[in-house]
């Protein structure tokens, strides 16, 4: 047990090492600077997305409504282009997120309901919302230039979708490990009714937290409609599973309390990595959801063989080490 | 039919609680028949297609395949398992197995076998919930991703076509001038009730997802029970899948996908709670009947499918916050 606890401590790192070893085997090429700053704008899309379920997951709840999200506000964007111009359309579409995250929460908080259940409604509402304002076609924007410029490649690596997942993680690396509103996610998540008791607004956190992942995930969406020039009701739709696939590689627990920006981070790089080698080896799609969906399972399973057995009943989860902020949280 | 619910929760539960129980559980039901009243008045009101018999023997066929289903949701909700979400891949194994299994092995036995590969589906299902303890939704994601993409890989990603047309007649068939689908799925909803309200299983699933705890010290098999519910959904859901495979002639991958939702709404709409404990075969064939009547009548008046999804969305959140709501009133 002692082992895999450690192998799950340092999974990330194990994983993301073995996938590149692999993908590296299996495709010619593979570390070069092109190939690589693909596969990272292709991680992009899943990586903000994972950004705001990583905190929600460690505040204890989860959102599957994010791939629906994500098709909404990249509709919107380019359906208001020709309205109200490029980049008013854009943000209006980050704010559609934001309120799909303003009703996830609101509802969560002000029903008490179980938000796996619930999202899972919404997630079908956001979905239907997103086929019944295109009639279930495809949208094309005003400017096709635009979309050369958003791909185009700086440093020889990073894309400006890229360059912002890179510059989100590591803002909320040290917003969960350094600041007080980062430790109060941790201890909503790890223990709902103390950390209400020791005066933190449980609920406002939830809330801010369902609003924050929606806002990402209508980023996320909104990105990708301008780098394909498309809004397209059936967007992201694959996404779920390999979002939460990312996030539990990363070792965030779905249990909620624990979790880390960095674990995100390499789990994404992960996903991403594995995508871009299948791609090239021209895995069809079908068996890559097959591939992502297996990775989900073992370490879910792998999540539950540790916390059930590797430590006494009743204490809490063995604490990432890296973590100061769950350490200073049993006072 | 209720009878038996009512004196499993009256054994389990002190006395204030049944008091509250016995009022919601009377409001919710004439609710629910009052809302199904109000829906056929509408409809028709609206359209003169509404109340004849082609009309209502469609709806009473559509529901049915996804009846089928709603029968095993039913045990997944009320042992406390929140939803199922592989139905789209087992009822896709369904579909393309029985009808792509024909030429090799015959109808009837690709059929069981189809149906039996659903249930290996559940049994993983149900073994990641039950015995290892992992979140039912995300193992059921989980699982009906990995399911779905075998199945699509089986047949290389391509529509399945049937090629015995005898099963064909059966499965559109009429015996006694009620078609066969239905009287299939009255005998499942039949065996379906009598073993949730009746059978000793039925009173495992209510006890373990009413107080886990409290079953698991009165010496009831929960992981088994839990385990047994999302196979018993995968079965469902693999007959279902089959006879829509049997009826259309044809299987394509996604053939199942939004049929988890249906059944999910139905379920909830119901007024089967969603955290487990409560609920009856019945009641969730109510919901059904409503959801079902609801949407056709919405398909009658020209309303768009994706406008459907979204009033089904709808629907779901308002039975869980109204279960929520109703039941802090009832423990409280």
């Amino acid at each position: 047990m002692r082992f895999l606890s450690l192998a799950s401590q340092y999974r990330v790192v194990i994983i993301l090492g073995l996938t590149l070893i692999i993908s590296a085997l299996v495709v010619p090429g593979y570390f070069s600077a092109s190939t690589l700053g693909l596969g990272l704008d292709r991680a992009a899309t899943i990586g903000l997305i994972a950004i705001g379920l990583t905190v929600l997951l460690i505040a204890g709840q989860i959102d599957l409504s994010g791939g629906a999200v994500f098709a909404v506000a990249g509709i919107v964007s380019v359906m208001l282009q020709r309205e109200i111009g490029i980049l008013p359309a854009a943000i209006v579409g980050v704010l559609v997120g934001t309120v799909a995250g303003a009703i996830n929460g609101a509802l969560v908080v002000g029903l008490k309901v179980n938000s796996l259940v619930l999202t899972l409604a919404t997630m079908l509402i956001f979905r239907s919302l997103a086929h019944w304002i295109t009639n279930s076609q495809p949208v094309t924007g005003t400017d096709i230039m635009l979309s050369l410029a958003l791909a185009k490649i700086y440093l020889e690596i990073f894309t400006i979708r890229s360059a912002l997942f890179i510059v989100f993680i590591v803002l909320l690396h040290f917003w969960l490990t350094r600041t007080i509103p980062g430790r109060n996610v941790f201890a909503v998540g790890s223990n709902p009714a103390a950390a209400k008791e020791s005066g933190i607004a449980s609920d406002r956190i939830v809330f801010l937290g369902f609003v924050f992942a929606g806002t990402l995930a209508g980023l996320a969406g909104v990105l990708q409609s301008l780098v394909t020039n498309t809004g397209s009701p059936v967007f992201g739709s694959e996404l779920t599973v390999a979002v939460i696939a990312a996030v539990v590689v990363g070792g965030t627990r779905l249990e909620g309390g624990r979790g880390s920006a960095l674990g995100t981070l390499g789990g994404v790089l992960t996903i991403g990595s594995l995508t871009i080698a299948m791609e090239f080896q021209s895995v069809p799609a079908y068996v890559q959801q097959v591939v992502s969906g297996l990775i989900l399972i073992l370490l879910v399973v792998l999540d539950r063989a540790v916390t059930t057995k590797g430590r006494a009943p009743g204490t809490r989860p063995a604490l990432i080490s890296d973590n100061p902020v769950t350490q200073g949280e049993s006072t | 039919m209720s009878d038996a619910a009512m004196e499993i929760s009256g054994v389990k539960r002190n006395d204030r609680f049944t008091r509250g129980s016995r009022l919601v559980d009377a409001l919710s039901k004439a609710g629910l028949a009052f809302a199904i009243l109000a829906v056929a008045l509408y409809g028709s009101v609206v359209s003169p297609a509404f109340f004849t018999s082609g009309n209502l023997l469609n709806v009473l066929t559509s529901m049915s395949i996804v009846g089928i289903v709603v029968v095993g949701m039913t045990f997944v909700l009320v042992v406390g398992g929140l939803a199922d979400l592989s139905v789209p891949a087992t009822i896709a194994c369904g579909a393309i197995l029985s009808l792509g299994l024909q030429p090799m092995i015959g109808p009837l036995p690709a059929f069981v076998l189809a149906v039996g590969l659903a249930g290996l589906i559940g049994l993983l299902n149900g073994v990641l919930v039950g015995y290892v303890g992992i979140n039912p939704i995300i193992a059921t994601l989980g699982i009906g991703t990995i399911g779905l993409g075998i199945v699509q890989a089986a047949v290389g990603g391509v529509i399945v076509y049937g090629s015995n047309p005898a099963s064909a007649e059966f499965a559109k068939g009429r015996l006694f001038g009620i078609p066969v689908v239905v009287l299939i799925f009255l005998v499942i909803a039949l065996i379906g009730h009598f073993v949730l309200s009746r059978s000793f299983w039925g009173r495992w699933t209510l006890a373990t997802g009413g107080n886990y705890s409290a079953a698991e010290a009165s010496a009831v098999p929960v992981q088994a029970v839990k385990a047994g519910a999302f196979v018993i959904t995968a079965l469902t859901a693999g007959i279902s899948g089959g006879l829509l495979g049997l009826t259309l002639q044809s299987a394509r991958p996604l053939i199942g996908a939004g049929y988890e939702f249906s059944a999910i709404t139905a379920v909830v709409v119901g007024g089967v709670s969603i955290i487990g404990g409560f609920g009856s075969v019945p009641r969730a064939i109510a919901g059904l009947i409503f959801v079902q009547l609801l949407t056709n009548v919405m398909v009658l008046d020209g309303v768009r499918t994706p406008i459907q999804g979204f009033v089904l969305g709808i629907l779901i959140v308002g039975a869980v916050g109204m279960d929520a709501a109703l039941r802090k009133r009832g423990v409280a």
